[in-house]
């Protein structure tokens, strides 16, 4: 074997087992997804196929009518609001973190207060979190599951590392030009963030759809419930209401993997740039 | 003067701007922070008794068994698991940054794909193959002539469910921060590496591996933490069963407060915790200069 077809034979081989781990990766999803359409008889009944025999979406019928839609309204207002927030806040303290560090001596004592977020896990602390939530009156109020994670570390820092990176001359030329501060960040230095915005922007939202033991504790009646919280109701202590399950987890990820699908360089490209954690 | 005016508008709109942040952190971290530590010598119980107990919940914690049993359970868990959230990224980073694959940008989606998931869906996702009945695991055993597997009810094979869920959903996250750090390696040095005649497999121990420390320190550190903390995982499989087999120690902290109302008690056993994890992130506070890159 001559050298040109050593080397396709090894291209051929590495690259077989490339697509079978990646199959492999995938395959629990297929699954799911083809078992969400069958109907009990065939969901626990052997031989198992991987095809439905008798394909039919009874599954999607019956989370529809114990109110998906009102479950995905729920979560997509927790998503979409908790983003907003976290972006906006999150961008202007990092921007003033990052901007003030000649001018103001203690913008770092500050940043480090921020910092003591990454040192203890939240899920520590939701006891207190609970209680702080209770007592302003949030108990069973989407907004109890919005306020106690908006501010988050990592979009900070994300944002005052990069306008760090941004030269103190064009802020300065903004107030020479008259400009106040906040319009100066809001006109000119928002802008040139933009990248940092659309990879929070992303990752907050997939943390917000995802976000699990917080609704779980704060949110009480099945109107408010979250999707994920929705799919938790189907574990019983009884047992688990498969049909239903499956057919809410494939629906609960079509949104994300749709996001992933159109935004994917963003989320890889951001993600490795940035290393963002959850 | 004109200066001090200055620094004066300044301070007030660096203010202005951290205030809102500040705030929300103050009030649902920072103060939650400081009721762990009231409740934690107490024995509030979540609606009106709150008396003040002195230590007693930290001494109840050192004297409970079921706290030991869940913390060494929880502990055992996560270093079994450490070499797999090492390895499986590592692997697969090499996969798909290698010259000899074709369609490496579709695998590394695929790979990824889980990492999107909610811990409860991908939980039920991999509990749902890994049914006793009719999963789809024991079926094919069953095919090859091997006897089902109790995957529920023996502990062991419950907690390779979880095991298996938990690396599953985290593999893909891994990998590109392996495939970042691959990318940071001089294409020089395996050039040298392949005149000097070594082949692949050497290349790979001792150039990529040796050069990729510091990514994999940064994954050691990310994965010890959240497998210390796995809990919607766990929801979504086992529910900490069979028994308390698969109970770790964040369910045992909300079993105790929220089910049995001790949350004096839980908050305790919070802040025993937090201590381990302060330590895990001053590691990594110190490694990163500053927590700078992860």
């Amino acid at each position: 074997m001559d050298g040109a077809a050593k080397r396709k034979l090894e291209v051929t081989l590495v690259t077989l087992l490339g697509m079978a781990v990646a199959f492999l990766m995938i395959f629990p999803i297929i699954w799911l997804c083809f078992s969400s359409f069958k109907p009990s008889s065939e969901l626990f009944a052997y031989p198992l196929h991987l095809f439905p025999q008798n394909p039919d979406a009874s599954s999607y019928a019956g989370v529809v009518e114990d109110g998906l839609f009102n479950y995905v309204k729920n979560s997509l207002f927790l998503a979409i609001v908790g983003t907003v927030i976290t972006v906006v806040i999150s961008a202007m303290c990092g921007y003033a973190l990052a901007i003030y560090r000649k001018e103001i001596t203690y913008v770092n004592k500050v940043f480090a207060v921020f910092l003591l977020g990454t040192l203890i896990p939240g899920e520590i602390l939701t006891i207190a979190q609970f209680t702080v939530v209770s007592e302003m009156g949030l108990y069973n109020n989407i907004w109890g599951c919005i306020l106690p994670v908006v501010t988050t570390t990592t979009g900070i820092f994300m944002y005052r590392q990069h306008y760090m990176s941004i030269p103190l001359e064009l802020v300065e030329s903004g107030r020479l030009d008259g400009a106040s501060e906040f319009h100066i960040f809001r006109a000119l230095m928002l802008p040139l963030g933009s990248s940092v915005t659309v990879t929070l922007t992303i990752f907050s939202f997939m943390w917000r759809w995802n976000d699990y033991i917080l609704p779980l504790m704060v949110l009480s009646d099945q109107d408010n419930f979250t999707i994920q919280i929705a799919i938790k109701s189907y574990i019983g202590t009884m047992g688990v209401d498969w049909n239903s399950i499956l057919a809410a987890s494939i629906l609960s990820i079509i949104p994300i993997i749709v996001i992933f699908i159109i935004l994917q360089r963003y989320i890889t490209g951001g993600l490795a740039a940035s290393g963002v954690k959850g | 003067m004109k200066r001090k005016n200055q620094a004066f508008c300044h301070d007030r709109s660096f203010w202005m701007f951290v205030i809102p942040s500040l705030l929300l952190f103050g009030v649902f971290f920072l103060l939650p922070l400081g009721m762990s530590v009231w409740f934690s010598l107490t024995n509030y119980d979540g609606w009106k008794t709150m008396d003040f107990v002195g230590i007693k919940n930290y001494l109840d914690i050192l004297t409970s068994g079921d706290f030991y049993k869940t913390l060494s359970r929880t502990i055992v868990y996560t270093v079994c698991n450490l070499p797999f959230k090492i390895a499986i990224p590592l692997l697969l980073a090499a996969l798909v940054t290698s010259q000899s694959v074709k369609g490496t940008t579709i695998v590394r989606t695929l790979v990824y794909i889980p990492v999107l998931f909610s811990a409860l869906v991908a939980g039920i996702t991999i509990n749902w193959m890994f049914g006793q009945e009719y999963g789809l695991v024991n079926f094919l055993l069953q095919k090859m002539g091997i006897s089902p597997l109790e995957w529920s009810l023996n502990p062991v094979l419950a907690t390779v469910v979880i095991s298996v869920a938990s690396n599953w959903i985290s593999a893909g996250y891994y990998m590109l921060l392996y495939v970042g750090g691959i990318n940071n390696i001089s294409k020089e040095l395996y050039e040298a590496a392949s005149v000097d005649g070594a082949k692949k497999a050497q290349a790979f121990f001792q150039i990529t591996l040796p050069l990729l420390m510091p990514t994999t320190f940064i994954v050691l550190l990310l994965s010890t933490v959240n497998l210390l903390k796995e809990y919607a995982l766990v929801q979504g499989i086992s529910l900490g069963g069979p028994g308390s087999s698969t109970t770790y120690i964040v369910q045992y902290i909300f079993d105790q407060g929220f089910n049995q109302s001790r949350y004096g008690y839980a908050s305790a056993a919070g802040i025993v915790i937090s201590i381990l994890f302060i330590v895990i992130a001053m590691v990594q506070f110190k490694a990163t200069k500053g927590g700078g890159e992860v």
